[in-house]
């Protein structure tokens, strides 16, 4: 039998310990890819998850469920986000290695994919990555979090405290921007019309 | 891309809104519309739907389970990390504790060895009790000395077992204690552990990596040299055939004289 999330939260609050974890299990991944995308490092993402987690866990028993689980959850880890960025005073970096890592590559390898094939996709995902990287914080929020995670105009809107038409902006303007950068790349310019 | 303008009403919210397939029926009729005849606003949907198509293409890395940082204390079978010498203390603790709340009571007298639990004076006592009041003897217990042989060897005892009894239970907190800090500092091992394997694994991929980049610019040295040698061998060949060239002009100028 599938629990909701509602249902293993409830669970969770009275005490049962696998509700926990099972909750962990269906959205440590989705947070995780929220964080790599919002900040750009991979070690600092998978802290920030962490950390969601471990907040959650603590504030479950003041959990009402006013909102889904899942918004809660997203809410945290942009908080976590967002101090992460202060705190480091900087923009996302983005820091693909200078030579390929092999077990990344290894791991990364789908059973019919060839090497070139393989390389070309991630040369791909790090073009687009330095893209987003330009992005101001805002624009980027909106993007991961609508392109990424599927959530609606209102649902960003609540999530990052912003008028419905600031999301639709902020969103507009930075798919903008990317079209342009991709544009620019000569591995993307053949794609971006 | 067009850097043309189109003075489409709030053109940017309805493009985007129609990008992600948000936009109410009307206004997406319209659109529709208002996009057969405009080509600015055609190019940039469709460019935009590109940048999309790319943003798909971004994967962040894989993701080990975060499962080992649910704390430890909620997990069901957390008295495994507890140590067999910690549940022997908390067996003791537990019978310790029994005993006291039952009243454990040794006597060793005339009728021989006699061990009570609970509240309630024993049958024996209220004889005993009884007779002292009828025939204003004392107690039982103190009636002869030679009564009772080894009294004051069980009344030791038995204030021992007591006075051992309330160590325990003085004792129990600081062992549970020690159990716990056993369980954290396990947890904590096992944490360096994780990182330790990590930081290996970066360190092997790095190794690997530095080596293919060797290979690499030894390959691509080792190409230059063959190009290098291989264009030599080409200017001797094309010296050589100059020369043939030359001789056979010659032997030819000299036939043709004859």
């Amino acid at each position: 039998m599938t629990w909701t999330d509602e249902e293993l939260v409830a669970k969770s609050i009275r005490g049962d310990a696998d509700s926990f974890n099972e909750l962990v299990l269906r959205w440590e991944r989705p947070i995780y890819a929220l964080a790599y995308r919002t900040i750009g490092r991979e070690e600092d993402a998978r802290d920030v998850c962490q950390e969601t987690f471990l907040r959650a866990f603590r504030a479950l028993p003041g959990f009402r469920g006013q909102a889904k689980f899942s918004s809660w959850l997203y809410r945290i880890a942009l908080n976590l986000c967002r101090d992460w960025i202060r705190r480091e005073r900087r923009t996302p970096v983005v820091q693909p290695p200078e030579d390929v890592d092999l077990l990344e590559l290894a791991a990364a390898a789908e059973p019919s994919e060839s090497i070139e094939d393989l390389v070309a996709r991630q040369d791909l995902s790090r073009v687009v990555e330095r893209a987003m990287a330009l992005l101001p914080e805002e624009q980027r929020t909106a993007i991961v979090l609508k392109e990424y995670h599927g959530l609606t105009f209102q649902e960003i809107a609540d999530l990052v405290g912003c008028p419905l038409s600031t999301v639709k902006t902020r969103l507009y303007q930075g798919l903008t921007v990317l079209r342009r950068e991709l544009a620019k790349n000569p591995r993307t310019k053949g794609t971006i019309l | 891309m067009t850097d043309m303008l189109c003075g489409y009403a709030n053109r940017d919210e309805t493009i985007v809104a129609f990008l992600y397939d948000e936009l109410e029926p009307e206004p997406r009729r319209d659109f529709n519309a208002h996009l057969l005849t405009c080509t600015v606003c055609r190019d940039e949907v469709a460019g935009l739907r590109a940048v999309r198509t790319s943003l798909a293409r971004w994967e962040p890395p894989a993701l080990t389970s975060l499962q080992s940082t649910v704390p430890e204390t909620s997990r069901s079978a957390w008295w495994h990390a507890v140590p067999a010498w910690a549940q022997v203390a908390a067996a003791l603790l537990f019978l310790g504790v029994s005993a006291g709340i039952a009243n454990l009571d040794v006597r060793y007298d005339q009728t021989g060895l006699n061990i009570t639990t609970g509240w309630m004076k024993p049958a024996s006592a209220k004889l005993a009790a009884a007779q002292t009041s009828e025939g204003g003897t004392k107690p039982v217990t103190n009636q002869s000395p030679s009564g009772a042989p080894w009294r004051a060897d069980l009344a030791a005892l038995e204030g021992q077992l007591r006075a051992e009894l309330h160590a325990s239970q003085a004792s129990a907190p600081a062992q549970v204690r020690a159990a716990s800090s056993d369980a954290e500092t396990l947890r904590r091992v096992r944490a360096l552990l994780d990182d330790s394997e990590k930081r290996q694994q970066r360190e092997l991929a790095l190794r690997i990596a530095e080596v293919v980049r060797d290979v690499d610019t030894q390959r691509r040295a080792d190409l230059r040299n063959i190009d290098h040698t291989l264009g030599l061998v080409r200017n001797d060949l094309g010296v050589e055939v100059m020369k043939q060239r030359q001789s056979l002009n010659l032997l030819y100028r000299a036939s043709q004289r004859q």
